[in-house]
C-alpha cells in the first residue's frame, strides 16, 4: 500500500470512528444499569450487564401494538409515495399538458413551506373530517410530498424521450408505458424516495402524538417517550434500549436497499 | 425543532382563540349534580402518572359501578402540543393532567371547564398549589400532587464545615459552600442551575425569600431591590467559585456520591436517584434541609392540577372523578403507588408520610411555597428571565441590569390576561 493510501484509511478510519462511536455508545449503554450509564467519565464497555432496560422496556410497553401501527403506517406512506410521486413526476417530465409549468412551480413552491406551520391546520382538517384517531388520519396526510414529486421528476428527466416514443410507436398505450417502461427504469429513484420516506414516517413523531387521542394508535417513538422522560428526571436506561429497537427495522430496510440507494443519489445529483 | 413547533402551535392556538368564548373573568360554573358518577371518563395524564392511573382508577368503579375511566398516557416532554393541538381541534379529553407553570396558557384559550363552587374544599389544598389553578380570578380544576425545592447536603461534610445541623440563612449557606470546599476537601461547595432552562425554579426561591413580588395584578415585575439583590447573592456563588457553571448534565449525583459536590438544590424526586446511584448506606449520608431564610425561607411549588375541559362528554362524572382523587385517603394511596406528594393537606398526618423526616421537611417548605403568576404568557416570560440569568451566572453580567433587561421583554409581552 502506498503512502498515500494509508493515509486516505487513516482518515476514513476517523471519520468512522465519529460517525458510528456514539452509535455503538448507544448499543452497549442500553445494557448497563442506570448508574453506570450517567457515571462520569462514561465507559465503554458494559461492567455490569443487564437486560433489565429491555424488561422494563417490553413488559411497560405494549410492545406488539405499538410495533405493528408503525409499521402499518410506514409502509402504506411509503408505498403511497412510491405510487403517487412517480405518477405525478412522470407527468410533469414527459407529458405535454397546459399547466405543467405552473403546476411544477406550485410543487417547488410546496418544498418551502415549512411543516410546522401547516401542523395545526392539518389537524384541525384531519379532526373535522371525523379521521382523528384513526388510521387513516395517520397516514393521509403523508401519502404524496412535493419533495418525492420533485425527486422523481428530476430523475425521469434522464430516460430518453426516445425510449417512450419507441414504445408508443410499438403501440403501447399510456399506462402500459409508464409500469413497463418508465417505472422498471426508475428502480433506483424508487428505493431512494422508498427508503426516505419510510424512515421520515418511521421517526414520525409529532403528528401520530397529536392525531393518536387515546394510546393505541401510539407509534413506537410516541410509545418510547412515554416513560422514558419524566417531569422532573430522564431515565437513561429506557431510552437507549427504546432508541436501540426503534432503530433496528430501520438498519434492515438500508442494508436492504442500500445498493439502489446509493446509485440512486447519484444519478439523481441529490442529496 | 420542537420549540420552533411549540411557537407555531401557540401562535395557531391563539388565532383559533379568538372565535372562541374565551375565559372572561369572573366565569362561573355550572353545579355538579348528585348521586353517584355513570358512563365513561377520558383522562389524559402524562409519564408514570398515566402508566399507573388506569389500574388505580378501579378504585373509583369501585365506589361508582357504572362509571369508567379510560386512560391515555401522554409523554411528558410532548404533553404541551398534543393539549394544545387538541383544543385547537376540539379534540380533547374530559380530563387533563395539566403542569402546573401552564395552567395559564391553557385556561386562556376558554377550553377548561371552571372549577364548580362547593365541590372542593380550598383550604383543604396547599394555598401555593391552589393558587396556581386561579387564572383570572376563577379556579379551573384541582391540584392533584405537588413538589418543592430544598438543599440537600452531604450530612458528613457539612459536619467538617462547621455546619452539623444544615444551613439555615443565607450567610449559612454561603458559608457552608466556601467551608465544604476549605475543611470537607469537596471540589464544589454547592451546585446551583446556572441560568438554561427552567432555572427561575430555583433563582425565584431566593427573591420570595428576600420580600420579592415578581407579579402584581397589573403585570410583572422583576426590577425590584429585593429580586436584584437575591440573583446578586445567587451570582455570588459562582463568582465566588463555591459552585460549577459547566457541569454536564446527570453528573451531579455522582459527584454527590463522590463527596465533590457538597450540596444541591432539588426536589423529592432526587431521593430516589441518590439512593439508587448511591448504593444502600448513602442514605445516611445525606439530607435536605428548608430553603434558607433572608426574611423568610420560601420555595417553589411545583406539580401537576388537573382539570375537566369545557368540551366533555361526561362533565358530570369527570368532576366527581377529581372529588374522588382529592380525597385525604386517595391522595395517601396515589403517593405509596408513584411517590407523588399529596396537594391536599391532611393527607400528610398519614403516617406513610409523617415517619419520612426528609418528607418532613418538604411538606413544612409547602405551606409557605410560592408559584408563579397563572399569566398565560408565563412559560414565555421565564424563557426570557432564564436566558438573562445564564448571562448573570456564567458570564458575570449585573444582575439588576439583567433584570431590567427580564423586566422590558415581560413588558412588551404583556401578561396575556
Amino acid at each position: 500500500m502506498t503512502r498515500a493510501k494509508l493515509l486516505l484509511y487513516a482518515v476514513l478510519a476517523l471519520g468512522l470512528l465519529v460517525v458510528v462511536g456514539p452509535f455503538v455508545w448507544m448499543l452497549l449503554s442500553s445494557f448497563k444499569p442506570e448508574a453506570e450509564i450517567r457515571a462520569v467519565p462514561p465507559t465503554w464497555w458494559p461492567h455490569t450487564w443487564t437486560l433489565g432496560n429491555y424488561r422494563d422496556l417490553f413488559s411497560r410497553l405494549d410492545f406488539p401494538q405499538y410495533f405493528a401501527n408503525s409499521a402499518i403506517v410506514a409502509v402504506l406512506v411509503t408505498a403511497g409515495n412510491l405510487l403517487f410521486c412517480s405518477l405525478l413526476g412522470y407527468a410533469l417530465a414527459k407529458l405535454d399538458f397546459p399547466g405543467r409549468k405552473a403546476l411544477f412551480l406550485a410543487v417547488l413552491g410546496m418544498l418551502m413551506v415549512p411543516g410546522m406551520v401547516t401542523f395545526v391546520p392539518q389537524f384541525v382538517l384531519i379532526s373535522n373530517m371525523g379521521l382523528a384517531n384513526s388510521y387513516a388520519g395517520l397516514v393521509l396526510p403523508f401519502l404524496a410530498g412535493p419533495f418525492g414529486v420533485f425527486l422523481m421528476r428530476q430523475f425521469l428527466l434522464s430516460i430518453p424521450d426516445d425510449l417512450i416514443e419507441a414504445a408508443r410507436v410499438d403501440g403501447a398505450g399510456e399506462w402500459r408505458i409508464f409500469w413497463r417502461v418508465v417505472l422498471p427504469l426508475c428502480k433506483p429513484a424508487l428505493a431512494t424516495l422508498g427508503i426516505l420516506t419510510f424512515l421520515a414516517s418511521w421517526n414520525n413523531f409529532l403528528w401520530p402524538l397529536v392525531v393518536a387521542t387515546t394510546d393505541d394508535k401510539y407509534t413506537l417513538p410516541v410509545a418510547l417517550a412515554l416513560y422514558s422522560i419524566g417531569q422532573n428526571r430522564a431515565y437513561y436506561g429506557l431510552l437507549l434500549a427504546g432508541a436501540v429497537v426503534v432503530v433496528v427495522p430501520v438498519l434492515i430496510v438500508f442494508l436492504a436497499l442500500q445498493r439502489h440507494f446509493m446509485r440512486g443519489i447519484a444519478t439523481t445529483g441529490l442529496k | 425543532m420542537r420549540r420552533v413547533l411549540a411557537v407555531g402551535v401557540a401562535a395557531a392556538l391563539a388565532l383559533t382563540a379568538c372565535g372562541r368564548d374565551a375565559g372572561d373573568s369572573g366565569e362561573t360554573a355550572e353545579a355538579v349534580g348528585a348521586g353517584k358518577a355513570t358512563g365513561e371518563v377520558t383522562v389524559w395524564a402524562m409519564g408514570t402518572e398515566g402508566e399507573k392511573l388506569a389500574e388505580f382508577a378501579k378504585g373509583f368503579t369501585a365506589e361508582n359501578p357504572d362509571a369508567k375511566v379510560t386512560v391515555t398516557a401522554v409523554p411528558w416532554d410532548s404533553a404541551q402540543q398534543k393539549i394544545s393541538s387538541a383544543i385547537a381541534a376540539r379534540q380533547t379529553p374530559d380530563v387533563s393532567m395539566i403542569g402546573t407553570t401552564l395552567q395559564g396558557e391553557f385556561a386562556k384559550t376558554g377550553a377548561l371547564d371552571p372549577t364548580p363552587a362547593g365541590l372542593f374544599a380550598q383550604d383543604s389544598f396547599f394555598p401555593g398549589a391552589w393558587d396556581t389553578t386561579v387564572v383570572d380570578g376563577t379556579s379551573y380544576g384541582v391540584p392533584w400532587y405537588v413538589e418543592t425545592r430544598g438543599i440537600y447536603y452531604r450530612t458528613d461534610l457539612a459536619a467538617k464545615a462547621g455546619f452539623p445541623h444544615g444551613p439555615k440563612t443565607w450567610d449559612d449557606l454561603s458559608a457552608m459552600a466556601a467551608a465544604m470546599r476549605s475543611k470537607a476537601g469537596a471540589k464544589w461547595g454547592i451546585s446551583l442551575q446556572p441560568g438554561k432552562t427552567g432555572s427561575w425554579q430555583s433563582i425565584l426561591p431566593f427573591g420570595w425569600s428576600n420580600g420579592a413580588q415578581i407579579a402584581t395584578a397589573d403585570g410583572y415585575t422583576f426590577d425590584t431591590p429585593q429580586l436584584a439583590e437575591a440573583l446578586r447573592y445567587y451570582q455570588s456563588f459562582f463568582t465566588g467559585k463555591l459552585a460549577p457553571t459547566d457541569l454536564p448534565q446527570g453528573a451531579l449525583e455522582p459527584a454527590f456520591v463522590r463527596g465533590e459536590i457538597g450540596a444541591f438544590m432539588s426536589g423529592p424526586w432526587h431521593v430516589g436517584i441518590l439512593n439508587e446511584q448511591g448504593g444502600k448506606d448513602f442514605a445516611s449520608k445525606y439530607t435536605v434541609a428548608p430553603m434558607p431564610s433572608k426574611q423568610s425561607s420560601t420555595s417553589f411549588i411545583g406539580g401537576s392540577n388537573i382539570a375537566v375541559f369545557k368540551d366533555a362528554n361526561n362533565r358530570d362524572a369527570a368532576w366527581k372523578f377529581l372529588a374522588w382523587l382529592s380525597k385525604p385517603d386517595v391522595q395517601v394511596r396515589w403517593y405509596q403507588t408513584v411517590a407523588d406528594l399529596p396537594a391536599v393537606r391532611s393527607a400528610w398526618s398519614d403516617p406513610a408520610l409523617s415517619g419520612d423526616p426528609i418528607l418532613q421537611v418538604f411538606g413544612e417548605q409547602l405551606k409557605s411555597a410560592k408559584a408563579p403568576p397563572a399569566f398565560p404568557t408565563w412559560s414565555q416570560v421565564a424563557a426570557a428571565f432564564d436566558v438573562q440569568a445564564e448571562k448573570v451566572c456564567v458570564a458575570g453580567a449585573d444582575p439588576a441590569a439583567a433584570l431590567k433587561a427580564v423586566q422590558n421583554q415581560a413588558s412588551s409581552i404583556g401578561t396575556g390576561s
